[in-house]
């Protein structure tokens, strides 16, 4: 199987094995490594039809990327960065890129389980989502419920979420179940702008729009029963899965570093294919100034999510009384857009996963204890209306992509022509149909995220299973959907 | 990088969107410098715009920069921080200046409750030039 040949748009792939394919650093005479991606070929047919490979051979130029530029299976075109692209660089001179990370910083996901299942809710099921949507703000400048001092900002912006539970938002075990207990290291709220500031004081504990969601789900069928009862997870049981990010304070930090990375490069002797992939020394001034303003932003977005979680414990409480509210266990919360500094291959490297998500195996030292046994927890959210996922990180990730693996579905069609294919009006009744509750203020905005605008998230969850880098624990299919 | 277009008598301001399989793409086009500025405040307004009219605002804004391309995105990132931090969904320009290196508009438009789906302006792609006659620009959207 080996040497099969492709030709996309821009070079020829190669086929390494099942599920790899390489575009060759020799292919262009400014790429430094290879471009892989992991996908069979249906997905291939989809992903080479737009821009995404002819970008991740742009990221292949960084300087002092190493191995590989990756792409996972739910990749497609971004801005810049293709969604769904990982690329690791050497420390302490390889570049940090804020395109690598993107504008919405730390946007991720957190997966709540709750103490009943979706028989149990029966007729509660439509108070709850409800409920939901008026707990949770959704949109720009829509002031969340809690309102921060310039100080209590920057505590949060240092801590992330453990600044919050002195109001009771949240426990200590929501901070050991999220990645890097929910606070990078090297947050500075000093190296966030004014602007940035501004943006985000008010806006902790929304969800914002586009693809963010705060989703109402059954667990649909269990594929691994060790790891869903480690996750504490059984078929028929109810969950919710919030997705959201760092809001206009992340927006923010990513646009200020952009322009100064932009400003400064030519500096440090970087000539690059495209402009979004604006980037300095890890080691630089500018590149230690935007690490401690993403690593404040990423806190901000753990706390986010926290906020959010807090607002779906309180729902819980008012429909299904408090029992229910403090048996709702957070399973997880992973991050999509990041860079951290982790050690691959016996060196330090700086990984940044833009649409991509960290999936390490058993045994890692980051994961918690109560994981340890089974692997790190994944959430691939699927298109609205369809099936999301659970899956636990094996350590084929570690050998192959830098303990990393996909992040959703992946766009292949435009919101435009999303839009001008299903009407809002008649994709909330298709839905309603399914029995699926849909509380979205905005038509447009429904019809944007269609479920056929996406790939079939099972077929992207198939190939990072068959890669090895991760496997299938538990299917969730939605009840409810809540999006801004 | 526009194709042989043959301008027409004149070029009113306009925006179409451009299929992107992820983020949202626009290209601008107007007769002269100042109307890429307008065609690029009408994409935004169609991105965020809102069902609910509020008060009438009027803000000002005044921006520096030598490179038009750069000008142009720092022009949708205080639209975009204006709808953000004061709800202001801009209808239209009242007067713009455009000089070698400064902006200075007067923008019309209503407090509102605008759409939160403009994460960013992206350099990706980014163009402003003239070709035949005609202003050109390209702008991809983070959504």
């Amino acid at each position: 199987m080996s040497g099969t040949v492709v030709s996309s748009s821009t070079s020829e792939l190669v086929q390494l094995d099942d599920t790899l394919w390489e575009i060759p650093a020799a292919s262009r005479a400014d790429m430094r490594v290879p471009a892989r991606v992991f996908a069979d070929r249906e997905l291939l047919e989809a992903i080479t039809a737009g821009r995404a490979l002819e970008q991740l051979q742009n990221v292949a130029t960084l300087p002092g990327i190493v191995d590989a530029a990756l792409a996972m299976p739910d990749v497609h075109q971004g801005y810049g960065f293709p969604v769904g692209g990982v690329a690791a660089t050497a420390l302490p001179d390889g570049v940090v890129s804020p395109g690598g990370v993107g504008y919405d910083i730390n946007c991720g996901v957190r997966l709540l389980a709750l103490p009943l299942s979706a028989e149990e809710l029966g007729a509660h099921c439509e108070p709850l989502v409800h409920e939901f949507s008026r707990a949770i703000p959704a949109g720009a400048g829509k002031h969340g419920p809690l309102r921060l001092s310039s100080d209590e900002l920057d505590e949060v912006l240092r801590a992330g979420p453990q600044a919050l539970l002195a109001r009771g938002i949240g426990c200590e075990d929501d901070l050991v179940r999220t990645e890097s207990g929910g606070c990078l290291p090297g947050a500075e709220p000093g190296a966030v702008s004014a602007r940035a500031h501004e943006r985000g004081c008010g806006q902790l504990g929304t969800a914002g729009s586009g693809n963010h969601f705060i989703e109402l789900q059954r667990v649909d069928r269990v594929f691994d029963r060790t790891a869903a009862d480690a996750f504490g997870l059984g078929e028929g049981q109810l969950t919710v899965l919030i997705h959201s990010g760092s809001r206009g304070l992340g927006h923010q930090v990513c646009t200020d570093h952009v322009r100064i990375m932009d400003a400064v490069q030519a500096r440090y002797g970087i000539v690059l294919p495209d402009r979004q992939l604006a980037c300095a020394p890890a080691s630089s001034p500018e590149g230690r100034a935007y690490l401690a303003a993403m690593a404040a932003a990423a806190n901000f977005a753990f706390a986010n999510r926290q906020a959010l979680a807090h607002a779906v414990r309180e729902a819980i409480r008012r429909v299904l009384g408090p029992n229910a509210a403090r048996a709702t266990r957070q399973v997880y919360d992973v991050a999509h857009n990041v860079a951290k500094v982790e050690q691959h291959g016996g060196r330090d490297v700086l990984v940044h996963r833009k649409g991509a998500t960290r999936a390490f195996p058993a045994g890692s030292v980051e994961i918690p204890g109560d994981f340890a046994h089974v692997g790190q927890p994944v959430f691939i959210p699927g298109s609205m209306g369809t099936s999301s996922y659970v899956l636990a990180g094996e350590p084929g990730s570690l050998e192959r992509s830098f303990g990393t693996t996909c992040h959703g579905a992946g766009r292949t069609m435009s919101r435009t022509r999303a839009r001008a294919t299903i009407g809002g009006a008649e994709l909330r009744r298709q839905l309603e149909a399914q029995g699926i509750v849909v509380r979205c203020p905005s038509n447009r905005g429904l019809s944007e995220e269609a479920p056929f605008a996406y790939k079939d998230v099972g077929h992207v969850v198939s190939i990072v299973e068959r890669a090895g880098l991760a496997r299938r624990v538990a299917r969730l299919v939605p009840l409810g959907v809540v999006k801004g | 990088m526009f194709g042989d277009m043959t301008p027409p008598a004149r070029v009113a301001p306009q925006h179409h969107f451009v299929e992107h399989g992820g983020e949202v793409e626009v290209e601008l086009e107007a007769e002269d410098e100042a109307g890429i500025f307008a065609a690029a405040l009408d994409t935004f307004t169609e991105l965020v715009a809102g069902n609910a009219d509020g008060e009438s605002m009027e803000i000002q804004i005044g921006l520096r920069g030598r490179d038009r391309t750069l000008l142009l995105v720092d022009w949708l990132n205080e639209l975009l921080f204006r709808a953000e931090v004061e709800q202001f969904v801009p209808r239209h320009i009242k007067a713009i200046e455009l000089e070698d290196e400064t902006l200075q508009a007067t923008v019309v438009g209503y407090r509102g409750t605008p759409r939160p789906l403009v994460k960013g302006v992206a350099l990706n792609r980014l163009a402003f030039e003239q070709e035949g006659g005609v202003w050109h620009g390209r702008v991809v959207f983070d959504v």
